[in-house]
């Protein structure tokens, strides 16, 4: 680290600790407080232990359709308006099945701004800033709520990322129904159906972590080894040999799916079928399906505390001692050459792909220990030939890769937050398009979090990365980088 | 009828006579507390202050303080010193009570756990003095508990009256106790009718 970085670093950490100091010998009269707190008019605590991460009743609360898991309508204090009498239920059809709106406007918005520092990085690979202030900057509107007891629906959009005026885009924007199981008499919330764009069933949200970065296998994509011999035939060769898949776990996708917990238990599963271009409209005409079942463990000696939604603790209500275990699988076709883009006399490429994995989340008291491990293939072809003389298809190494990751949680006090997480992608293209040094590559990502407010945090995150070849040379160098940021919502 | 009857006779006829006369003479503290600065006169304890060699037995009835709606009802409690107080839940999620301290003595600390709904626990507070009763995982939940020397306390409604009921004739001193103001102190003299006082808090 030389000295002007050393210095940059100094005076942002001395700035943050100064604002933290601030912050915490306020004392705000009011708390800002996003939709569901204005509707409940409770504090963020009530569902989130470390935001956006849901505790045992955020997670209740979402499963019953952003709505309390029980007596939900006492808890309301801006009530919502009615779209039609309860009664108009019995004068349906010949009405419309009455419904509500939200009381007030359901919006919330949310900020995140980072500062980063990064080790040196040679020119070799391109120039990186050592220092970059308030990078990104998201600024993200979210709104959320009910149309009624089973309606429910998301939707959160970035206005604003990576500085102003940059492209933002739409995360989640679904509808759905939540038990509908119910007219086919099966138990509550066995069956809900959304529909629209949304992050899929995952193990561990990416688009609502507490992590400052990326789960690294959630953003592995699988690209092709291209083969010289036959791109170098073409002229000018083309952009990509095969096997440019561009579906990744950790980007919405859009479609249907349906899934459910029946009676708000442990057992949960889902199925949805998709577009498989992440948020972007259908690229090809074949759609993608993928399935998840996970089971909870509740490990509670007592059983009437099983029950609760919340385990009764010595000084309050906490989650529930458990082990959730799942599995999780996706396949799909993606299509090349569509229209003869790559190679004009040649048909439409398609190379089924497929990722499988498992995971696992243990809870217990202040501590919680998840992890996920994950494989994905992807059949690769290529033309048997100079792109313009080829006459076909044959079959070449798939493209494969394997990874997940390993992280921990632990609550010092109910606002201090340690983390600590490790990543590993094993990728033997990414190794050969000179993306790392081997064939694995991880990193290692210690953080604290601090909840300056319920709806305010400051966040702190070193990433010990993997070696990366210079090119030009046989020598190698890791991007290392300590981000610290703020987010906060209202 | 001998003599020794007649003056157990006498003496409880006398006896009685002074007890009713008692009785008689206790008068009730009326008044309504005023506010400046602060956003109403609502919840505001007034109490009589400690009577110097004057000890009260503890009450063997309890209180209740409820938590409902996410909320803490009533909001204040007044108790006299040695009160057994039931904290009920009456909402279908968890809750807990707990208070950092009565009157910024930590030492004073306490957190009753977690109970669920129609469940209780109780709590009998020795120690005099103000404790702000919390909920640690709904933390916009705020109650009051005023534990006092004396049996002769009230709550004020919503336009800042009160009533506190048979209080002795005599000389005391009566206070008050809010969320936001400063605490106020006037001495009242009751006799066999009703005393009105005035009472101004300020911010």
């Amino acid at each position: 680290m030389d000295r002007q970085g050393t210095r940059v670093v100094v005076v942002v950490s001395l700035i943050m600790l100064a604002s933290l100091i601030y912050a915490f010998a306020s004392a705000p009269r009011a708390n800002a407080i996003p939709a569901f707190s204005r509707k409940y008019q409770t504090s963020c605590t009530t569902c989130h232990n470390n935001f956006p991460e849901l505790n045992d009743f955020g997670l209740a609360f979402k499963k019953n359709g952003f709505k309390f898991p029980a007596d939900d309508e006492s808890f309301v204090k801006e009530p919502p308006v009615l779209l039609g009498a309860k009664a108009q239920k019995e004068a349906f059809p010949t009405a419309i099945y009455p419904g509500e709106l939200p009381g007030n406007l359901p919006i919330a918005f949310r900020y995140s701004g980072f500062a980063q520092y990064n080790s040196k990085v040679p020119l070799a690979v391109g120039f990186t800033p050592r220092t970059d202030l308030f990078a990104p900057n998201t600024f993200t509107i979210i709104a959320a709520g009910s149309f009624g007891p089973n309606i429910s629906f998301w939707i959160d959009n970035d206005i604003s990322t990576g500085g102003s005026g940059a492209a933002g885009g739409l995360g989640d924007g679904y509808i759905k129904a939540n038990d509908i199981g119910h007219w086919l008499h099966l138990p509550k919330d066995a069956l809900n159906v959304r529909f629209g764009q949304f992050e899929l069933d995952l193990p561990f949200t990416q688009a609502r972590t507490i992590n400052l970065s990326d789960y690294d296998i959630f953003d592995q994509a699988s690209v092709a080894l291209a083969n010289p011999a036959l791109c170098e035939f073409a002229t000018p060769p083309p952009p990509a040999c095969t096997t440019n898949n561009p579906f990744v776990f950790g980007v919405p996708q859009r479609g249907i799916e349906f899934g459910g917990y029946p009676n708000d238990g442990n057992f949960t599963w889902s199925v949805a079928i998709l577009n498989g271009n992440n948020d972007g409209p259908a690229a090809r005409n074949s759609k993608d399906i993928y399935g998840r079942l996970s089971y909870t463990f509740n490990l509670e000696r007592d059983p009437s505390v099983r029950k609760e939604v919340r385990a009764a603790g010595p000084t309050g209500p906490r989650d529930h001692t458990s082990l959730r275990i799942g599995a999780f699988g996706y396949y799909g076709r993606n299509a090349l050459n569509i229209g003869g883009s790559l190679f004009p006399a040649l048909p439409t490429i398609r190379e089924p792909f497929y990722r499988a994995g498992g995971d696992f989340r243990f809870k217990y008291r202040n501590f919680e220990l998840w992890g996920l491990g994950m494989f994905g293939h992807d059949t690769n072809v290529i033309p048997n030939g100079p792109s313009d003389t080829a006459t076909g298809f044959v079959s070449a190494t798939p493209v494969t890769f394997a990874g997940g990751f390993a992280e921990a949680e632990y609550w010092v006090y109910p606002w201090l937050i340690g983390l600590m997480r490790y990543d590993v992608v094993n990728s033997p293209t990414d190794f050969a398009a000179g993306v790392s040094r081997r064939d694995t590559r991880n990193r290692f990502s210690p953080g604290v979090q601090v909840l300056v407010r319920a709806n305010l945090k400051l966040a702190f995150e070193y990433q010990h990365r993997f070696e990366q070849p210079i090119p030009g040379s046989a020598q190698f160098f890791r991007a290392n980088g300590f981000v610290i940021g703020t987010d906060f919502l209202f | 009828m001998s003599t020794m009857k007649r003056a157990i006779l006498v003496g409880g006829i006398f006896g009685g006579a002074l007890f009713l006369a008692g009785i008689a003479m206790a008068g009730d503290v009326k008044g309504k507390v005023s506010v400046q600065g602060l956003r109403s006169a609502e919840n505001i304890a007034v109490y009589v202050d400690a009577i110097p060699g004057k000890k009260f037995d503890a009450p063997t009835q309890h209180v209740t303080i409820d938590q409902r709606k996410m909320a803490f009802v009533p909001k204040v409690t007044v108790v006299l010193q040695g009160t057994t107080v039931d904290f009920l839940n009456s909402d279908s999620v968890g809750h807990n009570v707990y208070w950092p301290s009565i009157s910024g003595n930590k030492k004073l600390t306490h957190n009753l756990g977690t109970w669920g709904k129609g469940e209780k626990k109780s709590f009998q507070f020795n120690d005099p003095g103000v404790a702000s009763l919390l909920c640690n995982v709904h933390p916009e939940m705020s109650g009051t508990l005023v534990i006092v020397s004396t049996p002769y306390f009230a709550v004020t409604d919503s336009d800042g009256t009160f009533e506190i009921k048979n209080v002795p004739p005599g000389t005391y001193t009566l206070k008050t106790w809010s969320e936001d103001g400063k605490p106020t102190t006037q001495s009242v003299t009751v006799g066999a009718t009703a005393a009105n006082v005035e009472l101004t808090v300020k911010k």
